[in-house]
């Protein structure tokens, strides 16, 4: 089994998520590492990291994955998330009101 | 364009600070603005202050540098009185009480809940014997690193003391080192041990011998760019030169340098001698010190010594620390005492001190196993100091699973740590004595808990790796770690190899007495552990044991992070009293 490729510490963002990975022909689940970053020097984009844990994984070889985001686009995601968040919230109260 | 913390260091850092902390002192921790605290703080590590992390705001951990872990009684004393009377906090440690002191992988001691107010008295008693936190942290020379026995110890090739002396007094408070890119690790060996861990530093002098015109000369290799943080582990390269031991301080001058000048400024994370040598490769390191930072013929290395190393290097025939009784030179004896996870009560520190007096010792010697060393015990003193009633509890015979474990700070002060330490590895050393037979011929079984992927308590070099992570268990949240095997220095040294993922913190001894189990059953004679680990291929290693709840309990399951302090009463994070004045009360505050 291989080390983590991303660090976990308090600082980072989610260090126990549940998470899937699927493909052609396979679909595995494993808890997740999930993180939100910048740069420490001029930061000019956010980097959002994920990596599932390697050990409960066969189909795919340890890694980690990244996506870039412009200030912007991380705003499009934060809206959408509490939008989504919001839509959950929503549907739970209207539940127990009912 | 440099970082925050650069531009922070270039307004002011170094000696200066000493002037600021005693105005802050002398104002009170709400004199230090606001909006400039981060830039304090950070500043402050160079006067070997840390603050501590959420919930604990105003209280700051004091790190005082011993070079090579030496020190004398006396100062060992002041250490056990400063933390006495300064180093006690709004609520007591459950296992080690109202004051204590920790001795660290890097020969230095750690004071916690310390007042800024207090700090021009700490650094006066401090001073008054010799001692300093000068440096202790921040982006310089940091403490020097070596066997704290040098001079001393029988099986030694150099006494490195004298070198090491010269070091320190040159490249602390030293203007043109006082700011690094980052900061500086130096370890020197002098003995057939490897006691100074040199492959885990930035810089490295190794024993070495080198034949010239017939004649043999002693001295030392070069190594750079050795170091675990950062999930970038990497052992100290070989430069190819050798030094004379009056070369050194050249050498080590011309490298540091090189260091200041090349490192790489822009990016923290970056910034390590590790990866300059990664870039570079070991040769450009060395045409580059010999063009532009020292005058003399850099020798190419000598031979070295490597093959006799045994200290933390998982050999099955030699004990891989200093925990016994040893001959000196001199016919007296040094006796190494386990202090389990390296916390001793200040009544204990002050106890030791005065017990070492008593026995006209000169030497006190902390290691980078967190143990402590007396030195000079005559002959015949040596049965009855061994009868001492401290010594009951800081063994130099200790069980085995009460003699190797290692762990860092932990969410008890730390702002990176995800889990609970040093008391949850007290209570697995103590479950694993009361509950899990030793295999035959295992002296010593180095456990290294750490508490997230920063590597304070070395997890990669350890026979059993502990690091700090989350996982799920019935529903909740538990603290975990995820386990590595059979890593360890010595001649040839090597990183742990990662087995298991997310192991509830609370089926972690099940799981090592499972292991335990295994190697007993399944090694070949006296097969060491690190070898019987390093025998077996990755999915061997993965199904040689399982995790499993067992008697053992653990009160700090849930997530200590979370909690101002782990083990109040009301741990929840609003229930801090911090920041408060220097008796523990609240401050007031604009909310």
């Amino acid at each position: 089994m291989a080390d983590r490729i991303l660090k976990a510490n308090a600082f980072t963002t989610f260090d126990l998520l549940e998470g899937s990975v699927e493909g052609h022909g396979f679909a595995e689940a494993a808890p997740a590492v999930l993180n939100v970053r910048t740069a420490r020097r001029d930061p000019d984009e956010v980097t959002l990291e994920l990596e599932l844990d390697n050990v409960d994984l066969d189909s795919v070889p340890p890694h980690a994955d990244r996506v870039t985001l412009s200030p912007a686009e991380a705003r499009t995601l934060a809206t959408e998330l509490r939008e989504a968040a919001d839509r959950i919230d929503g549907a739970g109260d209207g539940g127990e009101n009912l | 364009m440099p970082t925050k913390v650069e531009r922070w260091k270039d307004e002011a850092y170094g000696m200066e600070i000493r002037d600021h902390l005693e105005r802050f002192a002398s104002e009170g921790f709400q004199s230090i603005p606001e909006d400039e605290r981060d830039a304090w703080f950070e500043r402050f590590k160079w006067w070997g202050l840390y603050h501590q992390r959420k919930g604990q705001e105003s209280y700051f951990m004091l790190r005082v540098g011993t070079p090579m872990g030496r020190m004398t009684p006396d100062q060992l004393r002041t250490v056990g009185e400063v933390a006495r009377e300064y180093a006690t906090g709004p609520v007591d440690n459950p296992e080690f009480g109202e004051a204590y002191a920790d001795f660290t992988t890097r020969q230095s001691i750690q004071l916690h809940w310390i007042d800024i107010e207090d700090v021009p008295a700490i650094f006066e008693a401090l001073e008054s014997v010799g001692l300093s936190t000068m440096q202790a942290c921040g982006d310089s020379w940091r403490n020097i690193v070596g066997s704290p026995v040098a001079g001393r110890d029988a099986d030694e090739h150099v006494d490195v003391w004298p070198i090491v002396q010269k070091l320190h007094d040159r490249f602390k408070g030293n203007d043109l080192y006082t700011n690094l890119p980052r900061k500086w690790k130096v370890a020197v060996t002098g003995d057939y041990r490897g006691a100074g861990q040199g492959d885990i530093n930035d810089l490295a002098f190794e024993p070495a011998v080198k034949e010239r015109n017939g004649e043999t000369i002693e001295g030392f290799n070069v190594r750079v760019g050795g170091g675990l943080a950062r999930k970038e582990p990497r052992f100290a390269r070989d430069i190819d030169v050798f030094c004379r031991p009056e070369n050194v301080p050249a050498v080590a001058a011309g490298l540091s340098g090189l260091f200041r000048d090349y490192g790489d400024r822009e990016d923290r994370f970056n910034a390590r001698m590790k990866f300059l040598v990664d870039e570079w490769g070991p040769e450009k390191v060395r045409s580059v010190l010999q063009e532009e930072y020292v005058d003399d013929e850099l020798p190419t290395a000598g031979e070295d010594l490597r093959d006799e190393y045994d200290y933390n290097a998982g050999r099955a025939d030699a004990p891989g620390d200093y925990v016994g009784v040893y001959e000196q030179r001199d016919g007296q004896h040094f006796v190494g005492l386990s202090v389990l996870v390296g916390r001793m009560a200040a009544e204990d520190v002050i106890e030791l001190a005065d017990l070492a007096d008593a026995y006209d010792s000169s030497m006190i010697g902390l290691t980078q196993r967190q143990n402590v060393i007396v030195g000079d015990i005559a002959d015949e003193d040596l049965s009855e100091f061994l009868e001492e009633s401290l010594l009951e509890e800081y063994s130099p015979d200790p069980h085995p699973f009460m003699r190797g474990s290692i762990a860092c700070t932990g969410t008890e002060y730390c702002s990176l740590s995800i889990v609970e330490t040093k008391n949850r590895m007290v209570r697995y050393a103590r479950w694993l004595r009361d509950n899990v037979s030793v295999p035959e011929g295992v002296e010593d079984f180095h456990i290294h808990l750490s508490g997230c992927t920063a590597s304070c308590a070395q997890p990669q070099i350890a026979d059993v790796s502990l690091r700090g992570m989350k996982t799920r268990k019935d529903g909740d949240a538990v603290e975990a770690f995820d386990i590595g095997l059979g890593g360890g220095l010595g001649e040839t040294p090597r990183f742990a190899d990662w087995v298991e993922m997310r192991v509830p913190a609370d089926e972690v001894p099940g799981y090592v007495a499972n292991l335990l189990a295994a190697y007993e059953r399944e090694r070949e004679g006296s097969e060491s552990f690190r070898s019987f680990v390093a025998d077996r291929d990755e999915d061997d290693l993965a199904g040689l044991a399982e995790p499993e709840e067992t008697s053992y309990e653990d009160p700090y399951l849930a997530n200590t992070k979370m909690t101002w302090y782990p083990y109040a009463e009301d741990d929840a994070m609003n229930a801090s009293p911090a920041p408060t004045g220097p008796n523990d009360d609240p401050l007031a505050t604009d909310d």
